[in-house]
């Protein structure tokens, strides 16, 4: 009896090592054959912060799957790999080494946020892996990193932006700067760079408030900034946090006018908040959703065939338009597809446009420096969304 | 007449060699190759879960002395983790020491905070020694983000390569190797404390601390270096982190994490020295296993593709524990000695 | 003041834990779960069958009852007898469980959760509040005095106070212990349904509020496990601290500090206290 117990444990176990293996590839080329390209995807899908995230991914495969009922690159099929790292760096390691060594992957669009993609610097390097991250810090292109193209607008610029339109657009009598940030990278970034450029022109920062990723609720952060008569509130938080501060404000009857950065950027926050996000102004790097170019077109068209029901309709957009450019890059690598030829082709990708969904990208052999540009958005209450209000720009050059 | 007993061990000394018999010490010469074998059989990847194992290892093992042994519960294990791991990199980037000098303050560091923490905690037990130590954790994750000038707050920190004599450790190899040799360094000191007066006392003070203190065991004595023993094997084991994934960031050791390796050590066995070993490897190998046969069967049944997520491995993780504690309490530990045990005994099994 | 708001919101989710620690000795991690859960349901309920919303919250208790009922017949019923400790790392093994399963089924996006109460605040006598908050409070100090009235008075809040001190001596007493915990079971969870559906309408509804419910753990502590006035205390005292911290300590020390002190606050209490400010002293035989 325990004889057969042990026969039965012993022939599952050999089945599952034989399933296992059956997922092995082989190639020649890493990641290449003639007919079909592998490549890898290391983002958040499941996890705490999986809705910030997943839209994003979801993007990317879409638009891989859209080229592949075009004929696919150079006659080729790519096949997208999405590892999930739950946002957690060792995990996204693990990953990585996973994509390259198990699966062969000829690259990784990207791997993962900022802390995932530092932790990962050196297998980025050693084993040739082409990506964007999904993050925007300026350490990923300044100094210039072979394989890292940077996309969008750093948290810097972002915020810059945001002052320079403070100081020249909402011509406000007498501005006083409240600061509403999470304590993460971006967090730090983003009031750093506030506080820098607004004394260049002379706005003062009358408080720095810390309002954690999950909280439940912003009074005391709202209290104080009406204590300080604060009539705009820049936030440096993700989407979540900010929803609870604007229905926080509404209840304490404070209505300042609230700008937030590109994670916090989307149709969501009026949908969520309604009449509290009517002072809302937020920055992002892609375009709207409700934009009419021919790029954003398509990520409509592509939601729509894939049957995606999307929270945060803005990742999606954004992983399209990097999907996009990695299917440009590698049709212009031709026949020779490798991870060299890759780079090398993402390098030629100058003054070129997204049809609207980026800001024209500008890559080189010198500089894989993102735009740096924004759009800048308002709350557009009967319809439940944010419209464009600008077109995109720079921050300004500042002594 | 008289009875056979299976012992025929005639002094103290026999009873508690480490390797009893002929059949251990050929097995473990086997185990040895096997190890020597597996970098080279094994792909790079296969390489990095066995070091991260490692790390596993000794963290549990630090664990396991702690409340497998002496049975104080604590839920702050990871901040042990961090304590080693920011403190080997401090030293390392600041003063450039050689790696086994940042290695043992990083344990040291651990280990003065293990026992700071342990006074306090004397007088508690159970669910109440589990949410202070709880609120440790949190506290020190809370420290190591706001001490940003110290640690790199939550832009965190990168560590150099482990380097000695002009020699590099910078494939995961090489690695192994390094990490091998420690944990098995820290495998035998945590087996030879059991065997001492030092882990009887732990064990007493866990079965029976009142009756502990009345035949003369000095409980506060004992319970403040518990807690120093096991974070300084956490403390280690944080340094051996920051070598292996070369960067550490606050989100690493979160109360998640702690909860991780009380996992291991239940599911492995508390208690007992090589369940340890079986529950962490059995704790960072399952996942990629479940992944590998999901991603693999995706082949074989289209369906399965794109179906298998992180989330799945969670799941499974939290059914484990909960699986494990309802019907194995001794954890695979216990599994392992039934299955020897009836190897022992065929054919007559019954 | 919200302080008192907050608080009393940290006040009902430690009800629930007190009610099953002080019948059942154990410690529910999972507690935080079946709150994001209940949400959850009733969040279904009313978008997805558009059932009314005062309609959905009663189904929801229910169903969250019925959810403890199974929970205790399949996971903490094999445990009785085993060792508290054993018996907590189960709950813990549940809470992830519960949470990816959720994260599977649910998704992880934010939902936004219908709110049956007008959103205009209300001012008594120069305090702002919302209507939420005060629901809030008002059901907490209810659930707080039924409950406590139900733990002295009558006969099977008597039954579940002597299964919590000794199991085996209820059961020789006539106790029907397995009723007992069933009960026990389904009244936490109805109460933390209720939790949930509060604290929904607060915040964004998305997997994360089970982190809230670790945030209550030192409400919890702090009143002492034992007793449900301190948990009550307890909650209240941690949202008043919190926000006190928030408000003051932050302009100090620095941001982050709000979250911080409630666990700073906890270690120092169990120090001098380590059974909680109400919490009884067991006594160990050896």
């Amino acid at each position: 009896m325990k004889h057969l117990r042990f026969l039965a444990a012993r022939l599952t176990f050999l089945f599952f090592l034989l399933a296992s293996l059956a997922g092995a590839v082989l190639a020649d080329e890493r990641g290449v054959t003639n007919d079909s390209i592998n490549i890898g995807l290391v983002l958040v899908k499941t996890g705490p912060v999986a809705a910030l995230g997943l839209p994003n991914g979801q993007g990317m495969v879409d638009y891989m799957n859209y080229l592949n009922e075009q004929g696919g690159i150079n006659g080729r099929k790519i096949e997208v790999i999405w590892e999930d790292d739950q946002f957690e760096a060792p995990k996204s390691v693990a990953a990585v080494k996973k994509l390259i060594h198990r699966d062969k992957v000829l690259t990784i669009l990207t791997t993962g946020g900022t802390n995932q993609t530092i932790a990962n610097m050196d297998n980025i390097n050693r084993y040739q892996i082409t990506n964007i991250p999904n993050a925007l810090a300026d350490e990923f292109f300044v100094p210039l990193q072979p394989y890292i193209f940077a996309m969008g607008a750093t948290y810097e610029a972002q915020y810059q932006c945001i002052v320079d339109y403070i100081a020249e657009d909402l011509k406000m009598e007498n501005p006083r700067i409240g600061v509403v940030y999470a304590k993460k990278e971006y967090g730090k970034k983003g009031l750093d760079t506030i506080k820098e450029r607004a004394a260049k022109y002379n706005i003062p920062v009358v408080a720095e408030l810390v309002l954690p990723t999950r909280a439940v609720d912003a009074s005391s952060q709202v209290l104080t900034l009406q204590q300080q008569n604060a009539n705009i509130v820049i936030t440096c938080d993700v989407l979540p946090p900010v929803i609870t501060f604007l229905k926080t404000a509404e209840k304490y009857k404070y209505e300042p006018v609230v700008f937030g950065f590109n994670w916090a950027t989307d149709d969501m926050i009026v949908k969520a908040c309604g009449d509290a996000a009517k002072n809302y102004i937020g920055v992002n790097f892609v375009g709207g959703w409700s934009d009419d170019t021919p790029g954003i077109q398509l990520v409509r068209g592509l939601q729509e065939k894939n049957k995606r029901d999307i929270g945060l309709t803005s990742l999606y957009i954004n992983g399209v338009g990097v999907s996009w450019l990695f299917g440009e890059a590698m049709k212009r690598a031709g026949k020779d597809l490798n991870p060299d030829s890759l780079k090398s082709a993402m390098e030629t990708l100058s003054n070129y446009e997204t049809g609207g969904i980026f800001p024209p990208v500008n890559f080189s052999s010198e500089s894989h420096a993102p735009a740096e540009m924004v759009k800048f958005f308002k709350a557009d209450l009967t319809n439940k969304r944010l419209n464009a209000v600008t077109d995109w720009r720079k921050p300004k050059k500042m002594p | 007449m008289a009875i056979r007993s299976p012992t025929f061990k005639e002094s103290y000394y026999e009873d508690i060699k480490l390797f009893q018999t002929i059949w251990i010490k050929f097995w473990v010469a086997v185990l040895v190759l096997g190890l020597v074998l597996l970098p080279i059989i094994g792909d790079p990847y296969f390489v990095y879960l066995v070091n991260l194992s490692c790390i596993a290892t000794v963290a549990a093992l630090g664990l396991n002395i702690l409340t497998g042994f002496t049975g104080q519960v604590s839920l702050g294990h990871a901040a042990f983790l961090a304590i080693g791991a920011y403190g080997s990199s401090i030293m390392a980037l600041r003063f450039n020491t050689p790696f086994w000098v940042n290695l043992l303050f990083g344990g040291g560091a651990a280990a003065v905070a293990g026992a700071i923490v342990g006074i306090p905690c004397l007088r508690l037990k159970g669910l109440y020694l589990a949410m202070a130590t709880m609120a440790f954790g949190v506290v020190v994750e809370y420290l190591v983000i706001t001490w940003d000038g110290l640690t790199g707050g939550v832009r965190g920190m990168n560590m150099p390569k482990l380097a000695f004599a002009g020699y590099s450790l910078d494939t995961d190899e090489k690695m192994y190797v390094f990490l091998l040799v420690i944990t098995g360094l820290m495998l035998a000191a945590a087996k030879n404390i059991t065997r001492t007066r030092v882990g009887r006392a732990f064990v007493a003070i866990r079965d029976r601390d009142i009756a502990a203190e009345t035949i003369g065991v000095n409980i506060t004595y004992y319970k403040v270096l518990s807690f120093a023993i096991s974070s300084f094997y956490a403390g280690v084991a944080g340094g051996m982190y920051s070598y292996t994934i070369g960067y550490i960031h606050p989100e690493h050791f979160t109360l998640l994490l702690s909860i991780q390796y009380i996992a291991m050590i239940i599911v492995g066995g508390m208690g007992s020295i090589v369940g340890t070993v079986f529950g962490a490897v059995f704790i960072v190998v399952i996942p990629e296993f479940i992944k590998l046969f999901a991603q693999g069967s995706a082949k074989l049944f289209p369906f399965m593709k794109d179906r298998y997520d992180e989330e799945w491995n969670i799941a499974f993780f939290g059914l484990l524990i909960m699986i494990f504690l309802i019907f194995e309490p001794g954890g695979l530990y216990s599994i392992w000695t039934r299955i020897k045990v009836s190897f022992k005994n065929w054919p007559f099994t019954y | 003041m919200s302080g008192l708001a907050v608080g009393s919101m940290y006040a009902l989710i430690a009800l629930g834990f007190v009610l099953i620690y002080k019948s059942t000795k154990i410690l529910n991690f999972a507690h935080g779960e079946i709150i994001m859960v209940s949400a959850f349901i009733c969040f279904y309920l009313v978008s997805s069958y558009k059932v009314s919303f005062w309609l959905a919250v009663p189904i929801t208790m229910a169903l969250a009852g019925l959810l403890g009922v199974v929970t205790e017949r399949f996971v903490l019923r094999p445990m009785l007898g085993e060792p508290v400790f054993s018996v907590v790392m189960v709950t813990i093994g549940l809470s992830i469980f519960l949470r990816s399963i959720s994260g599977i089924i649910f998704g992880h996006d934010n939902y936004i959760f219908p709110n049956p109460f007008p959103t205009e605040p209300l001012n008594l006598g120069g305090i702002v509040i919302s209507h939420t908050h005060l629901w809030t409070m008002v059901v907490a100090v209810v659930l707080t005095v039924i409950f406590f009235l139900f733990f002295k008075f009558t006969r099977m809040g008597l039954a579940m106070r002597g299964t919590a001190n000794d199991q085996d001596t209820a059961t020789l007493m006539g106790v029907n212990v397995r009723k007992v915990f069933a009960l026990t079971w389904a009244l936490a969870f109805i109460i933390a349904a209720l939790a949930g559906i509060f604290l929904a309408n607060v915040m964004v509804l998305n997997i994360g509020l089970t982190f809230v419910a670790i945030s209550a753990f030192p409400a919890v502590v702090l009143g002492g496990l034992e007793s449900v006035p301190g948990a009550i205390l307890g909650g209240l005292a941690i949202g008043v601290i919190e926000n006190l911290a928030g408000g003051y300590l932050e302009q100090i020390i620095g941001g982050g500090v709000k979250d911080v002190t409630a666990f700073v606050v906890l270690f120092l209490i169990l120090m001098f206290r380590p059974y909680g400010l109400f919490g009884k002293k067991e006594i160990e035989r050896v």
